[in-house]
């Protein structure tokens, strides 16, 4: 009798184990969950690297766009840029007011969007990973089941993913580098900031990014960037981001557009349509 | 290239032509065991949104009839006097997977295909609207014109689906909690909730409105309000006028899939204040070979910026005519400028050299 109990319990506990079911942290196919919206708590929007608090770009605005102090995501130093583009980038960052897209709402680009102090919300299904961006509606389509390479440059670029063990690894090409050619010369930007900083690559641009859970609330977060048009060789940005715990989460509409258009296309307008 | 456009419609238009009679096909299931109306789809059509008045007490076609509809529509396309040959860019709705209806319109309720009337106070509202964009005159002034639509802000055909002449293509995908619908022009994205929880305080406001999803049997039923005031409804071409709505507008939505290759979307919109009664669309939504690409409207608006820059460079007289470009007639317009002696040579940007 007491033979038997033990039998069927190790039985049912064997169906438990062989029957397809979400365990703590997986989704039903089997998948780590990744679900959720998830932030960066860190300067590196402001700047990659590590670096001392400073002004903001516009005396008016005083204290409330400082720029708060970090040490940095850059694993092992500064970024590797050659000599003659470490001098770009101090051009750009003096010039970031018309260079940096985020200034004019342009899709940030891998991997910037996912440290951006906006939320990304990720959508997983077996097929497609989305993660989307309250910043300007921009989103990633991460392909799980092709390996294709880009059809086309885009801002976002193309994106295939694939799993290591419980490690999602998203390897992303195609990106656009400027806007030289497609808008008013004028306000044309010459390549992609990082960062606010005037941290940047160009359409040479390759990312590896690899992103774990590390518990219920957390992702390990790691991008492998190379350019080689920029970079001596490929560096790595490394932090957690964070899950956002309120119950009522869901992604905002930041249609940045609108925000931007008289800045824009200012000198073409006449008076102001309010 | 007529010929074969239309032979290949006519390929498929037996299988597409029932939409409703599917009786053995089964909904297919995500892991989560929810319909999976994962995909790529397009909701482009020749069928008019509103029904003709002499085709009032006729809503289907016969099959015949919708079949000669649909390709005399396809010949139609193809004589387009605009300065895009959509054609040539693979983007006339045949080429994008637009298929035969037996509908005679998009609206089918009212019975007779039509929206119904605004009511007094948005007649009005209507009117103001009407009168504003007279006013500004045909040179476009600031974004704001047309209410940021060129300028990328947001794109009107997206919620509610309103067909648009090209780029109405859909990208679906779906968890246990969420389905996302990613509309192509300007990238417009629905986020749905399907966890049940409330709608946002009503004091939240935004152009693709606040939805909520939740399941009854194979169809995903979608609720959706809080829309900002800043945007309009309906609106050319194609549907009636654009009016403004009032903060009560609500609209549910019902997506069926009835075949491997079809989703049917039905939707209702109800704003007492504005229209005498609700009314119902029903768009069939086909499937189609993805991938859908990034359309990135802001960083690429070379309209927005040629159309501002344009009206200032008319104003200055250095310009042709707007009307006479717009026919795509480069040569009437600079010939028109010439006579009036305002202009001599214009560069492929129509700026004076």
């Amino acid at each position: 009798m007491r033979r038997a109990t033990v039998a069927a319990l190790a039985g049912a506990a064997l169906l438990v184990v062989l029957l397809p079911h979400a365990g703590e942290g997986q989704v039903k196919s089997g998948q780590p969950d990744l679900n959720g919206f998830w932030q960066a708590l860190n300067t590196a929007h402001w700047d990659l690297e590590a670096h001392d608090a400073g002004p903001g770009p516009i005396l008016q605005l005083g204290a409330a766009h400082a720029v708060p102090p970090g040490l940095g995501v850059v694993m092992g130093g500064p970024i590797p840029y050659k000599p003659e583009a470490l001098a770009m980038k101090k051009k750009y960052a003096a010039n970031a007011l018309k260079e940096d897209g985020e200034i004019k709402c342009y899709l940030p680009g891998v991997p910037r969007m996912m440290y951006m102090p906006y939320p990304v919300q990720i959508v997983q299904s077996t097929e497609f990973i989305l993660m989307m961006s309250e910043f300007a509606t921009a989103q990633r389509t991460i392909n799980m089941m092709t390996n294709d390479r880009p059809p086309a440059d885009t801002w976002m670029g193309w994106s295939n993913g694939r799993w290591e063990g419980e490690t999602l690894v998203i390897d992303s090409r195609g990106f656009l580098g400027s806007t030289i050619g497609a808008l008013d010369p004028e306000g044309a930007i010459e390549v992609r900031f990082l960062d606010r900083a005037g941290n940047y690559h160009t359409d040479g641009l390759h990312v590896v990014e690899r992103i774990r859970r590390t518990g219920p609330d957390h992702l390990s977060y790691e991008a492998t960037i190379e350019d080689p048009n920029v970079y001596t060789r490929p560096w790595t940005i490394s932090m957690p981001l964070y899950r956002r715990l309120e119950p009522n989460m869901q992604l905002g509409e930041f249609k940045c557009e609108e925000f931007v258009s008289d800045l824009v296309y200012g000198k073409y307008q006449k008076g102001t349509g309010q | 290239m007529r010929h074969r456009i239309v032979l290949m419609a006519a390929g498929f238009v037996l299988s597409a032509l029932g939409l409703a009679a599917q009786g053995s096909y089964r909904v297919p299931r995500t892991a989560d065991g929810q319909p999976d109306l994962q995909g790529f789809w397009t909701n482009l059509t020749y069928t008019p949104f509103e029904r003709s008045r002499e085709l009032a007490s006729k809503p289907f076609y016969t099959e015949q009839e919708a079949i000669d509809f649909f390709n005399r529509a396809i010949a139609g396309s193809q004589d387009q006097i605009v300065h895009y040959v959509n054609g040539d860019f693979g983007a006339t709705p045949v080429q994008t997977g637009a298929r035969p209806n037996r509908r005679t319109s998009l609206v089918i309720d009212p019975a007779d295909g039509r929206i119904p009337p605004l009511t007094p106070e948005a007649q009005r509202r209507q009117q103001a609207l009407l009168a504003a964009d007279k006013a500004r005159g045909p040179l476009a002034q600031t974004w704001r014109d047309d209410r940021g639509t060129v300028w990328c802000v947001f794109h009107d055909r997206a919620v509610p689906a309103v067909v648009a002449p090209y780029g109405s293509n859909y990208h679906i995908v779906q968890s246990k909690d969420w389905i996302v619908m990613t509309y192509e022009w300007n990238t417009e994205r629905r986020v749905i909730a399907l966890d049940g929880r409330p709608h946002a305080p009503a004091s939240v406001r935004t152009y693709t409105g606040d939805s909520r999803g939740h399941w009854e049997g194979d169809t995903l039923v979608v609720v959706t309000r809080n829309f900002t005031p800043k945007r309009t409804f309906l609106g050319q071409p194609g549907t009636p006028p654009a009016v403004e709505a009032s903060p009560a507008l609500t609209l549910v939505e019902r997506f069926t899939r009835t075949a491997g290759d079809t989703l049917v979307h039905t939707y209702t919109v109800t704003d007492a204040a504005t229209w005498t009664r609700p009314w119902t669309v029903e768009l069939p939504m086909h499937q189609i070979k993805g991938p859908m690409l990034e359309y990135a409207c802001n960083e690429n608006n070379q309209d927005g910026f040629a159309a501002l820059k344009n009206a200032r460079l008319e104003e200055a007289g250095k310009l042709a005519p707007l009307e006479a470009m717009r026919r795509g007639d480069a040569k009437a317009a600079i010939a028109g400028h010439e006579e009036s002696g305002a202009a001599k040579v214009i560069g492929a940007d129509g700026e004076k050299k």
